[in-house]
């Protein structure tokens, strides 16, 4: 097979593959927060990392408040572990502790090593209170432009319980930035599901200090762009690896 | 209905598998050596044809770990004491892209410079060119 050919090939693919996910994410939609992180399929050895997100979502006069602390670290040179706790605002405007989350983050090629970096992502969520369980699967995707890289993320969910209906559901997430400073970098984010299609703009970048330590921020406002999506998402990502 | 879900889901899970495999079909690449000893970059400077995907091979002599980190290759790959890293660049623009070695950021510093001769070896360092093949691909 020759390059161009391969190259053909590899575009087909990656065209039937999204066009599958996004007619997925338009056929079903899940219940949790649509607006989230954009993950990179990327893993290093020997990272450790605490992190705080914060979600805002304003609907009329309704404001919708979540936000997660995790601590994550590799276990292998290409997978980590890490560990959410869940807080939400509820009816009655009283902020506490709504459920655990453990996920998987594995990265499944080097980065640069093929058309496309790939890696996968697993999740397993139980609510505090009820006996209520989501479990995620997704891939991770990240192909690189020059100084700009796209990411996608596709998601299927499966959540089941006492007080839901069991179901599947999907998501799906894009960011496309401009790696202009590494203090600074700007993208676009678009989110889609659960009744919810959402894009708007995202600043991100890191700060470093000495020996892999490192402060990296995400700050996203994602605006729903059609009848079913109402309002507007602030979104506020603080990471600290060590 | 769950059905439904679950025959796209198998569906998705294949195209995936096939993408992997696809990408397996890669070409071969030029390959540079880089040594790390004594925190130090040798050589500190690699010259690499533009618009060629390429690949480092990064062998740590030292008895630390390093972190080779670059901004602007957008690379970051841990090299283990005593062990090698192998990372891809490219394809890149004609320029000079900086990286250094995260533990040791103020001697482990070096560039690769990317021009457009096609056989590039930058005379007063160490370059190593083992893949002519690599040329060709992308």
């Amino acid at each position: 097979m020759n390059t161009s050919s391969f190259l053909r090939l590899n575009f087909f693919l990656i065209m039937a593959s999204f066009s599958l996910f996004i007619s997925l994410c338009s056929t079903v939609y899940a219940d949790g927060v649509v607006v989230d992180k954009v993950y990179h399929p990327y893993v290093l050895p020997n990272e450790r990392e605490v992190e705080w997100r914060l979600f805002s979502h304003k609907e009329s006069e309704n404001n919708k408040l979540a936000q997660r602390i995790a601590y994550g670290q590799s276990v292998t040179e290409n997978l980590m572990l890490e560990l959410y706790l869940v807080g939400e605002r509820d009816v009655n405007n009283d902020f506490s502790l709504t459920s655990y989350e453990l996920e998987a983050r594995w990265m499944l090629t080097e980065q640069g090593e093929y058309w496309a970096d790939w890696g996968l992502l697993f999740e397993i969520e139980k609510e505090k209170q009820k006996q209520n369980w989501e479990v995620t699967s997704g891939v991770l995707v990240e192909k690189e432009f020059g100084r700009t890289s796209l990411t996608l993320n596709a998601f299927i969910i499966y959540e089941w319980g006492n007080t839901i209906v069991s179901e599947f559901e999907t998501e799906f997430r894009l960011k496309y930035r401009y790696r202009y400073l590494e203090q600074f970098q700007p993208a676009i984010e678009l989110y889609s599901g659960e009744n919810y299609l959402g894009i708007g703009p995202a600043f991100m970048g890191l700060q470093r200090f000495s020996n892999q330590k490192q402060l990296k921020w995400e700050l996203g406002f994602i605006t729903g762009v059609d009848s079913r999506s109402k309002g507007h998402v602030l979104r506020v990502a603080i990471e600290y690896e060590f | 209905m769950i059905n439904a879900y679950l025959c796209r889901y198998i569906k998705v899970f294949f195209i995936s598998v096939l993408l992997l495999l696809s990408f397996n079909l890669q070409a071969k690449r030029s390959e540079y050596h880089i040594a790390i000893k004594n925190h130090l970059f040798e050589p500190a400077k690699i010259v690499i044809p533009a618009n060629t995907k390429v690949k480092l091979i990064i062998y740590n002599h030292d008895e630390n770990v390093e972190e080779f980190d670059s901004f602007d290759l957008n690379r970051e790959k841990v090299i283990f004491p005593n062990q090698q890293a192998i990372i891809f660049i490219g394809p890149l623009l004609v320029g000079e892209y900086n990286f250094f070695g995260e533990y040791h950021p103020h001697s482990a510093r070096g560039k690769v410079i990317v021009n457009n001769i096609e056989n590039v070896n930058n005379g007063g360092t160490k370059v190593i060119e083992i893949d002519k093949g690599g040329q060709n691909a992308n």
